[in-house]
């Protein structure tokens, strides 16, 4: 292979990418463009980045209650993903560590709950809620999201530390007397930090965006997130006129986990290679 | 609020509200044992303990939710979002009003949600008898709090408040009345030649006709939210089933009649003839509400169906300067009178379990206690037709519809208000059909709706 | 392994995290079978049980069928075209050239938004006569060309699919590209020598090495397939007619609008008993053919 076709088939293949990528990301540079434009600027969103003005943005902000909004978002996915971590890393430690029908039948017993969507199950879950006498507010979507992350993350929590946690590091550990949680904290969690990662990201990313349980649970408008406050905007979406002020409601949506992917990228795409290639 | 100031005098609510819907309220059989006088009685007594447990408590703070369905105005203020809140916060203090709205799909999964898991919001949004969170169902599920005892009953019409009652007592206050109607562009009906209203159904035809001839779309409708499909259904339903037989919702329920009798056969089929003759915008199936409504506004279509609450997005400022219009679709055969499509409004209800069960009837009476602030604001950006006593439409654009049904009282309700909540889906699934050129005819849709309502009415 | 090292007590461990899961996932399953048999609106607290009358009634209704096949369909696309197109990216980003990472994330980017965010992206570009692909079509000077892609009864379950395809691809290239780096240098290098041909390089090297990528890849998807809800939700509301009424949405619209919650049960029950037959045989297939490989 000679340099010049080596370097043709490069540009070819950077030319191709590039061509893809644009397709793919042509409708969020539109929604940039127009979200740009001040609310009454009805020209085709073809002409982009006719005007450069924040009022639309503005607009957003406000109905939106952004800040709140975004403080609710912040709370809900740090508390849901803090329990997730730990009930889910904890649970993985018996089944991966003990090979018994009873360790097999509760790794498959946790992951087959990834097959229910919770719209079938909402009406009896708020039952139980109800019944145990859980009171309704801020907090209670929590406890699904910490429900719903669970099969997914022992699933990996136990494929990482069957592969990557060597056993003779807890048994040198164990003859020098350490109990099972001084185990698990001093020896195992530590070195599982990569697949926490993985869980951290993959979690974090649908509890954050979810609506649903949010919509449900959540009564007061100061205490919602910021994918209910886009709920508000669900009758502008097909509104020419609204397009520019909702265009910016869903860049403000968006820009909170766009710029926490940009600065720990390397953490969100090893995040997911771990949870994949070792699972 | 510019409308506001058009009052126009000599239409007094209370008697219109009276005239036009008597006829709904009769067809109501469980408003039979409703009392007007029980009630007002009743309200006497209570409303003492309601005023004397005020002074006590107006130190400790409370909170009040409230959960609406419907999208935030567009622009300038809100009044159920920032009004409202504000002008309770002045009156009384230490109440914090928390308000949110959700459009009408994820009102009523969040509402009944909430409302079972017996933790719902304290004011949420009712709508009339039967209907997706009707009176009635809330009622007698216990959700909605008795508000019999409330002081200002005779100020409202008494359909306003039989429509929304369970057994004689209300659970809801009205924010007045509905009339479903046409919207249209009166600049586009000048240009295609168009002298006269329609007012019978073949004149629709031929001013539709005319409209389309003249290179413009007669009606814009945006039916990929398919309830849209309802409103010119009722109105239809209006003209060519009640006038003949106006038991013949209360008779479904006992299989005296069908779906698949005459009359809403030929109101499907009315409907349909707007979709087989090219007078309904091509691509409506793809097209949301709001879009329907731009359209209107940019003066790209000559009509479209809709009801008094849409009044806002109506008028909104689009790319063409028109005015605006609004008529009743005449479903009737020539010769006939015209009956409109008119119904009480949705309303709000208080939570029967609502840890401020005082507080919270304490708002209502202040709201609508005919002279406050509060009053005053809720009823300038109401765009129901007001049912209170002494307040009219500020709204001219109803005034020739209103008073038609005044002087004759040709109106009747809106259907679904007196079906179980999935028959209208059932009607709008299968009417689609028909929209996307399926072979479907009004009787499979008839016989869609006549299966769903056997199941749904047990 | 050592018994003492590795006792029974470390099933402790699981007991906080199984709390959680059997009561708010495992008993509200399980409910759904008791209501199945009732006539419960879910909504007054009251009900009676009805057998298998609900059962029944869904076997004779259009809606069962309709929402069977679309949700079937739904899966059925997005796993293969989801899969081959990731595929094809990550073979194409797995190149070596520059900026590469740039690349990887602007592929990744959309797996980020919220669904009611790539909803509302979605409806605009699908609008008809001033969405985004109308007006491209349109200054591009093609005319007369259907834009009505959500409100046509033959385009709108694939017009939503694409969306799903849109959304997750990012995901599974990085997944596939994650695979793809396992494979050791070397044994591409030895099948070099031995004179096979790029093609065959992918084919009987790469492919079967990224057979662990392509069970995740693949099994995610199919879940994801099945329990579509999201844009039937957000962009269509099922509709046209019943076109994009998937058995997820079917079940939602059955408990929330008509208040039929003891068939809403019934037809969950039914989902269930779907998905995991089909997810089961996904991953025991998946999993013979990886050990073989």
């Amino acid at each position: 292979m000679t340099d010049s076709v080596s370097r043709t088939r490069s540009v070819f293949t950077h030319v191709l990418i590039i061509l893809i990528a644009f397709v793919n990301l042509a409708p969020l540079l539109i929604v940039v463009s127009s979200s740009l434009r001040s609310p009454g600027n009805m020209t085709n969103p073809l002409d982009w980045f006719n005007e450069f003005s924040m009022t639309s943005f503005r607009s957003a902000f406000e109905r939106m209650h952004f800040p709140t909004a975004l403080l609710n978002s912040v709370i809900l996915t740090g508390v849901s993903v803090v329990f997730v971590v730990l009930l889910a890393a904890m649970a993985a430690y018996p089944m991966a560590r003990i090979r018994s029908k009873t360790s097999k039948f509760l790794y498959l017993f946790f992951l087959s709950g990834l097959v229910v969507p919770g719209q079938m199950v909402l009406i009896p879950i708020i039952q139980m809620i109800k019944d145990l006498g859980i009171p309704m507010n801020q907090y209670t979507p929590i406890l699904m999201f910490i429900t719903c992350s669970l099969p997914f993350s022992t699933f990996l929590y136990t494929g990482f530390i069957r592969s990557s946690v060597p056993e003779e590091m807890e048994e040198a550990a164990h003859l020098d007397g350490a109990g099972l949680f001084r185990r698990f904290w001093i020896i195992v969690f530590p070195l599982i930090l990569p697949v926490t990662v993985s869980v951290v990201i993959t979690q974090g990313v649908w509890i954050w965006n979810d609506y649903f349980f949010n919509m449900v649970f959540i009564t007061k408008a100061s205490e919602s997130p910021i994918p209910v406050a886009m709920l508000g905007f669900l009758g502008d979406q097909q509104n020419p006129a609204q397009w520019n002020v909702l265009f910016a409601a869903c860049i403000l949506c968006v820009l909170p986990l766009l710029a926490a992917f940009l600065f720990l990228q390397k953490y969100f795409i090893g995040g997911l290679t771990v949870g994949s290639v070792k699972g | 609020m510019n409308n506001w100031k058009k009052k126009v005098a000599g239409i007094t609510l209370a008697s219109l509200a009276v005239a036009s819907l008597s006829a709904c309220g009769s067809n109501n059989n469980n408003d039979a044992s409703s009392s007007p006088s029980a009630s007002a009685s009743a309200s006497a007594g209570s409303s003492a303990t309601a005023s004397a447990s005020a002074s006590t408590d107006t130190s400790k703070p409370v909170t009040l939710t409230m959960l609406l369905s419907g999208s935030k105005a567009a622009d300038g203020e809100d009044f159920e979002l920032d009004t409202l809140p504000k002008l309770v916060k002045e009156k009384f203090p230490n109440v914090t009003l928390e308000v949110q709205k959700l459009p009408d799909d994820q009102y009523y999964t969040a509402v009944k949600a909430k409302l079972a898991s017996g933790e719902g919001p304290d004011f949420f949004t009712v709508f009339p008898k039967l209907a997706n969170m009707g009176a009635i169902e809330v009622a007698k599920a216990g959700y909605a709090a008795d508000l019999s005892d409330l002081t200002f009953w005779d100020n409202f019409s008494a359909s306003a408040k039989n429509d929304m009652s369970y057994e004689g007592k209300p659970y809801a206050v009205s924010k007045g009345m509905d009339i479903l109607g046409v919207y249209y562009n009166k600049s586009l009906f000048e240009q295609a030649g168009i002298t006269e209203l329609p007012k019978d159904w073949p004149s629709f035809l031929e001013a539709s006709e005319k409209l389309k001839a003249a290179g413009v779309t007669p009606i814009t409708m945006g039916d990929k939210d398919p309830w849209v499909i309802q409103f010119g259904m009722y109105q239809l339903a209006a003209n060519s089933v009640y006038p003949a037989d106006p038991e013949f919702d209360t008779k479904l329920q006992t299989g005296d009649t069908h779906f698949s009798d005459a009359g809403w056969i030929k109101t499907i089929n009315q409907y349909k003839e707007l979709y087989d003759n090219g007078y309904v915008s091509k691509n409506s199936l793809g097209m949301a509400s709001a879009q329907a409504m731009q359209q209107f506004v940019d003066g790209k279509a000559a009509m479209i169906f809709t009801g008094t609450w849409d009044l806002p997005g109506v008028t909104a400022q689009g790319a063409a300067e028109f005015e605006r219009g609004f008529f009743s679709l005449p479903g009737n055969d020539a010769g006939q009178p015209v009956y409109a499509s008119a119904s009480t409004a949705a309303g709000y209800a208080i939570n029967a379990s609502s840890k401020n069960l005082d507080a919270a009837k304490q708002v209502f009476e202040y709201m609508f206690d005919g002279s406050s602030p509060l009053f005053e604001a809720w009823a300038a950006s109401n765009t129901s037709i007001p049912v209170y006593t002494g307040l009219t439409t500020p709204n001219a654009i109803f005034n020739d519809t209103l008073a038609e049904i005044q002087s004759t009282g040709n109106a009747y309700y809106f259907s679904n208000q007196m079906w179980p909540a999935g028959v209208s889906d059932a009607m709008q699934t299968k009417f689609s059909e028909i929209i996307g050129g399926k072979k479907t005819t009004a009787e499979d849709v008839a016989k869609a709706m006549q299966s769903k309502y056997d199941e749904l009415n047990k | 392994m050592n018994r003492a090292v590795m006792t029974r007590t470390m099933y402790l461990f699981v007991l906080p995290a199984l709390i959680f899961y059997l009561l708010f996932w495992i008993f509200p399953i399980l409910k759904l079978f008791q209501y199945s048999v009732t006539d419960y609106n879910g909504y007054v607290q009251q009900f009676s049980y009805i057998g298998f009358d609900n059962f029944k009634t869904l076997a004779h209704e259009e809606i069962l069928g309709v929402s069977i096949k679309n949700t079937l369909l739904y899966t059925f696309i997005s796993v293969v075209l989801g899969n081959i197109i990731a595929l094809a990216l990550a073979f194409l980003l797995n190149a070596n050239i520059r900026a590469k990472g740039l690349y990887r994330s602007a592929f990744y980017i959309p797996t980020l938004f919220s669904a009611i965010v790539v909803g509302f992206i979605w409806s605009y570009i699908y609008m008809p006569d001033e969405g985004l692909i109308a007006s491209l079509l349109n200054k591009l000077g093609f005319t007369g060309i259907d834009t009505n892609f959500l409100g046509s009864y033959d385009k709108a379950l694939y017009s939503i699919i694409a969306v799903d395809i849109w959304k997750n691809i990012g995901t599974s290239t990085i997944i596939f590209l994650a695979g793809l780096q396992t494979v050791p240098q070397d044994l591409i290098e030895a099948g070099k020598i031995d004179g096979a041909g790029r093609w065959s390089l992918v084919r009987f090297i790469k492919i079967p090495l990224l057979a662990t990528s392509v069970t995740i890849n693949v099994t995610l998807s199919v879940i994801n397939g099945l329990k579509a809800f999201d844009y039937s939700y957000i962009m269509t509301n099922g509709g046209p007619g019943t076109s994009t009424n998937t058995l997820i949405f079917a079940i939602y619209k059955m408990a929330f609008t008509e208040q039929l919650f003891g068939k809403a049960s019934a037809l969950g029950i039914i989902s269930f008993a779907i998905i995991i037959v089909i997810t089961a045989a996904f991953v025991l297939t998946l999993n013979r053919k990886e050990v073989s490989a």
